[in-house]
């Protein structure tokens, strides 16, 4: 197991190591003070000999080990787990059947391993359903040490997928199999919405609503129009209902619209309480022109303006209705590509380190036992008679 | 006042005599040879009758046969006068590094008493001399217990401090209380020259003199490891060495000194004999009394 330091500053401390030595040396070189009547007979020496010598190994060995512990404490260190080395990894995208890729002739040391969350081993049944493909991969890839070889077997029809093509930090050996990510749908068109009108017969703006239902259902051209008044049901092929006043909106409308409608309201309809819009369409010079909310599971649409050419030009505009319906109907995007497409291409690698085990639960106990040693140690020293 | 004597030490302390080869001089009965004649069971020799011997000291078996009237005389036996002279100047205060607190003085406490005991046994008078910060402390010489008493007394009361008195004024007491034949113990280390020329003196001038010399572990083994700041107590002089290396050098020295030393004493007829602070404390002694001691 790797040892690292997550702070390798604090193995300064080791410089306190010259502490107890000094100390030690400087304890053993001063003189004590001796009566000895007999001095006639005695003659100085020059020099007394002064070579470096240890009184007390064992005892200053231990203090040296409790703060050398201490150093590597503040020092952090933690243990890294092994990074299985240079066997090739092989990466198999869920959509593959194993038995065709068995077939393609990889190493046989390699790691066969799901593309799926937690990479389990192929050993065990794929987890699950499919993952966001380019994210898992760019994930393994940041977790593998720079050497080592990564091959990726994607069906031809690959997916779920992200907008991006996966950068990784190698050289991907890409094998393409015969097959489809099956279990995503492809997505289906909607139908195009169905309008229904509350409004007084005279106002202006329902010509707008006319030709807006014109142009998305032409065979069903006609728009339903209804006094303001809510108290008849909502027949069940309407997806749209546009309320053309002031007037707040009925109980049974909103109802309808938090169950999965979408409601469209000029720009004087007061809100219901506790919605508060965002813009949804702005115009060239970036001011408003719809705004909404999500609404319960449905929507709510309003106009930032007076529906007319003069403050709102955008009504005469020819891709009104596609940009309304854009609003009202998000396009989905393509989570499948064709996998010899979506190559991913080389960038610059992401350390990412793997999860480490901090030591110092271990290092705590063992620096009270050596504290405990070296104060036993010291008072043994004491209790056999004054040094 | 803590016992001077050890028990052990006072058990084996009854086998051990003060013996002076001179005749002693003091007066009454002892157990030693004396210079008096008169009644005694040692026969000295007979003389003529002179007027107002006692009667029944004449020998009148002598006069049956002779006709004459003689006097039968023997040698009398006195008592010895013991000095101890202790050696009480600021290098008493040497003590070993084995056993700390436990001074040459305290060493030469314990040799005192023992001597005091020894001789008191005997009968003898027992006195003590001891110089002391340029003086000397004088314990009269007397005999029976309350004599031991007052010597323990005063020996308690000696402090280790002072030198040697270079004045010979200061030493005149040892002098005056002193006469010939009277023994006297000497105690202390004698590494002064002006303690040994007073012994030499004494000796010269009718003394027994007898000298232990009382020595610590340290200075016979030098077992000094390491820096030491060495100073004489007596002097102030102050020596910075290494143990280890001046030990070889010292011994040399020292002991040629104690050669040179003994030398001088067995030329002015001084028993000599050394104790050492870290065995008993009858051991010297013993050695001292041996008959092998004198010279």
């Amino acid at each position: 197991m790797p040892l690292s330091l997550l702070f390798p500053a604090g193995l300064a401390a080791l410089g306190a190591l010259l502490l107890p030595l000094l100390i030690h040396l400087a304890r053993r070189s001063e003189f004590r003070h001796t009566d000895f009547a007999a001095l006639r007979w005695l003659r100085a020496r020059p020099r007394p000999r002064h070579r470096i010598r240890i009184d007390d190994w064992p005892l200053l060995l231990l203090r040296l080990a409790l703060l050398a512990l201490l150093a590597l404490l503040l020092a952090q260190p933690v243990l890294r787990p092994i990074r299985s080395g240079q066997a090739a990894k092989v990466l198999l995208a869920p959509g593959v059947p194993l038995a065709r890729a068995r077939l393609l002739g990889l190493p046989a040391d390699a790691d066969w391993r799901w593309l799926a969350p937690g990479f389990p081993t192929t050993n065990g049944p794929l987890p699950g359903a499919a993952m966001a493909q380019g994210s898992l991969l760019r994930e393994f890839d940041a977790m593998l040490p720079a050497a080592t070889a990564l091959h990726v077997i994607v069906p031809e029809r690959w997916g779920p997928l992200d907008a991006q093509i996966p950068r990784l930090s190698r050289d991907v050996h890409w094998h393409v199999v015969p097959g489809t990510a099956s279990p995503v749908a492809t997505p289906v068109a909607p139908s195009p919405p169905r309008l229904l009108a509350f409004a007084d017969p005279q106002v202006h703006a329902l010509r707008y609503f006319q030709a807006l239902q014109a142009a998305w259902q032409p065979t069903n051209a006609s728009l339903q129009v209804r006094a303001l008044d809510a108290s008849q049901a909502i027949p069940a092929d309407i997806t749209v209902v546009a309320w053309l006043s002031a007037k707040p909106l009925p109980a049974a409308l909103q109802a309808w619209a938090r169950a999965g409608g979408h409601l469209l309201l000029t720009e004087q309809a007061s809100l219901p309480a506790g919605v508060s819009l965002q813009p949804r369409w702005r115009d060239a010079d970036g001011r408003p022109l719809v705004a909404g909310a999500a609404f319960g599971s449905g929507q709510l649409l309003r106009f930032a303006r007076t529906l007319d050419p003069q403050s709102m030009p955008q009504l005469l505009d020819g891709d009104l209705p596609d940009r309304l319906r854009a609003l009202l109907q998000p396009p989905v995007a393509p989570t499948q590509a064709l996998a010899a497409a979506h190559v991913p291409v080389r960038g610059q690698r992401i350390a990412s380190p793997p999860p480490a085990t901090p030591l110092a639960p271990w290092l705590a106990p063992l620096i009270a036992l050596v504290f405990l040693l070296e104060r036993w140690l010291a008072g043994a020293r004491t209790r056999r008679g004054p040094a | 006042m803590t016992e001077l004597i050890p028990a052990d030490v006072r058990a084996r302390l009854r086998t051990l005599q003060l013996r002076s080869r001179r005749l002693a001089g003091a007066h009454g009965s002892g157990q030693h040879a004396s210079r008096s004649r008169g009644a005694g069971l040692e026969f000295a020799q007979y003389r003529a009758y002179e007027p107002g011997d006692e009667p029944r000291r004449v020998d009148w078996k002598l006069y049956a046969r002779s006709d004459r009237y003689f006097v039968r005389e023997s040698e009398r036996e006195s008592p010895l006068r013991l000095w101890l002279l202790i050696d009480a100047t600021a290098s008493a205060q040497q003590q070993d590094q084995a056993r700390p607190g436990f001074t040459r003085l305290d060493a030469i406490r314990t040799l005192a008493a023992c001597a005091t005991d020894i001789a008191l046994r005997q009968g003898d008078q027992v006195g003590l001399m001891a110089v002391e910060v340029d003086a000397v402390r004088l314990v009269p010489a007397g005999t029976g217990l309350r004599q031991r008493d007052r010597l323990w007394l005063g020996l308690g009361a000696l402090h280790a401090s002072g030198r040697w008195p270079t004045a010979l004024e200061r030493l005149r007491p040892v002098w005056e209380r002193s006469v010939a034949g009277d023994v006297v113990l000497a105690l202390g280390d004698c590494f002064d020259d002006a303690s040994l020329d007073l012994l030499e003196r004494l000796a010269a001038a009718g003394r027994e003199v007898m000298q232990l010399q009382v020595l610590s572990a340290d200075e016979r083994d030098f077992d000094f490891t390491g820096g030491h700041l060495f100073r004489d107590p007596e002097t102030g002089q102050e020596l910075l060495g290494d143990g280890a290396a001046m030990r070889a050098d010292y011994l040399q020295r020292f002991q040629d000194a104690q050669r040179e030393r003994e030398a001088r004493l067995r030329q002015a007829g001084i028993a000599h004999a050394t104790a050492w602070m870290d065995e008993p404390a009858d051991a010297g002694l013993r050695r001292l009394l041996a008959p092998g001691a004198r010279p």
